[in-house]
């Protein structure tokens, strides 16, 4: 299923499917790659999440009909680059400490499990990486284990340190600077999620396999981590 | 020679800002870029500026700068009582302002961002490929600080320019936000899109370079929630709350509220220059006619 609608008057937002699962998530990504590599004339931006895509053009130089054209053009042979697209494997170091993982208490507890047992829950599992958005570098990621999805904070919190490793639902994301934000949070990595020096800037791409790997308080300063 | 405004006031909320960031929405950065496309481009245009060159985005007014070097410039926009040392000067038109002289702004009587732009622009480094600030990323710098400097090239005009009356914008009057149907607009019932462009809405104190949160009649979807998608300049977002909320330049590239379309361009330059409590309407267009209206905009300024 792919259908087109307007977005605004020079963006047009593709929907690929109505629910988060990993095949949408892999077309989205295949139909992103191709969009971008194809680079169509007048095509400007392309946006993706994780059900759908959104493409700005200039609607100067041509219509929105035409640039659907074009695009469902592109999108009927994406598949292709899903062979071209090397999955990317990213380990991402993580602190469980109770010092930053501010939830971590709260959550064993309504869990009925131990702390250790909340971590292993969170760190023995791959996650997809959906979008990027809210702020620069946020990867939104799924799926976290079932017993692990908790909502997220009713009161939100006004200050999330950087580097924090959070839950929200099935989701599971990284704050890469100090912001709002309701997520709970289990850890705090000390790598940086946005920076200059990246290619692309962000450390984390679209359709990236993401692994964390819990590690000890000294390992977490050593690697730039501040607490 | 290189000179400069150093900046004895600072303001509320004074900004950097030229068209903003392009290509970066796929990793989570926002635009950003001047509110007020009009505002900004007449001012661009009345000193001969190449189309987007970076000048300051003034909320309400209330800053104050002392020249070094000389320089033409121009403030367009929202309408200020505006002094070189103590003498008034006019928005909308271009001055020359001297060595040692003082540029002050008071606070604005209509309208709301006024824009301040020097002969060629601030010599200021691109971050991400622009010079916007963008407040909440913390990108491409801060808001004005007092003490700061601000470099430019000094460059006189020849002659000043203004801008013919009948082009002023009047930010006083009832506006219409036309908008073009999309993204969720079939999960708003027919009855409930009637209520929608017929009631009046007023602009909220919640409204900043991210987006204008409006009250008035609510409206409601048959939507349950929507997975997050990206969200596009204009969108008219409809949260639970029933009250529409129009994204503007530093809005979230991605968020699940649904959404009942895009108010066009032009609309949200004007929506950026009014006060808190001032009336709107929404008005429905069709894509091509928000094709023409816009493409008008882009063609007068881009075109010169």
């Amino acid at each position: 299923m792919r259908c087109f609608n307007v977005a605004s008057v020079d963006s047009i937002i593709v929907y690929f499917g109505n629910e988060i699962g990993e095949d949408v998530a892999k077309e989205v990504r295949d139909s992103f790659y191709a969009l971008k590599s194809a680079n169509l004339k007048h095509m400007i931006e392309v946006v993706p999440s994780y059900t759908s895509i959104m493409v700005s053009y200039d609607f100067l130089q041509t219509s929105y009909k035409q640039m659907c054209k074009e695009i469902d053009e592109v999108l009927n042979h994406a598949e292709e680059f899903s062979h071209d697209i090397t999955t990317r494997s990213v380990s991402i170091p993580v602190y469980y400490g109770e010092e930053v993982g501010l939830d971590l208490e709260n959550l064993a507890t309504i869990k009925k499990l131990s702390i250790d047992e909340i971590i292993a829950l969170h760190a023995n599992k791959e996650y997809f990486v959906y979008a990027i958005g809210f702020s620069p570098g946020f990867p939104y990621m799924g799926e976290v284990d079932e017993i692990l999805a908790t909502p997220r904070l009713a009161n939100p919190r006004a200050k999330v340190p950087k580097g924090s490793v959070g839950i929200a639902d099935k989701q599971t994301a990284i704050y890469p600077q100090l912001s709002p934000g309701g997520w709970q949070i289990l850890g705090r990595t000390p790598i940086e999620m946005f920076d200059t020096s990246y290619d692309g800037f962000s450390y984390l791409k679209v359709g990236d396999k993401v692994k964390f790997r819990a590690i000890e308080k000294d390992e977490f300063l050593e690697l730039g981590g501040e607490l | 020679m290189i000179g400069g405004f150093e900046v004895i006031t600072a303001g509320i909320q004074a900004t950097i800002q030229d068209l903003g960031r392009v290509g970066l929405a796929e990793i989570g950065v926002s635009s950003a870029g001047a509110l007020d496309e009009f505002a900004f481009s007449s001012a661009n245009m009345l000193l001969g500026n190449e189309y987007g060159t970076n000048m300051l985005e003034i909320v309400f007014g209330g800053v104050k700068l002392r020249a070094k070097g000389s320089t033409s410039f121009v403030l367009t926009g929202a309408k200020v009582d505006a002094k070189i040392n103590n003498k008034p000067i006019e928005i909308w038109k271009t001055y020359k302002i001297e060595d040692g002289d003082t540029l002050s702004l008071g606070f604005a009587s209509s309208g709301t961002r006024v824009y301040l732009a020097v002969k060629g622009g601030f010599n200021i480094e691109k971050e991400y490929g622009s010079c916007s600030v963008s407040i909440k990323e913390k990108i491409g710098g801060t808001p004005l600080k007092v003490g700061q400097f601000l470099p430019f090239e000094c460059n006189i005009l020849q002659n000043n320019y203004k801008l013919f009356s009948k082009y002023v914008p009047n930010y006083d009057k009832i506006t219409t936000l036309r908008i073009v149907a999309g993204y969720q607009w079939d999960m708003f019932e027919e009855y409930e899109r009637e209520k929608f462009f017929k009631s009046d809405y007023k602009v909220t104190g919640q409204n900043d370079r991210m987006g204008f949160r409006l009250t008035g009649e609510k409206i409601t979807s048959t939507c349950k929630g929507i997975v997050s998608e990206p969200i596009a300049y204009g969108s008219v977002q409809v949260p639970a709350h029933g009250e529409p909320i129009v994204l503007l330049k530093e809005r979230q590239t991605i968020g699940g509220y649904p959404k009942i379309g895009a108010v066009i361009k032009v609309d949200c330059f004007r929506l950026a220059q009014l006060k808190q409590d001032s009336q709107v309407k929404f008005k429905l267009v069709s894509l091509d006619e928000a094709r023409e209206i816009d493409m008008d905009f882009y063609k007068f300024f881009k075109e010169i």
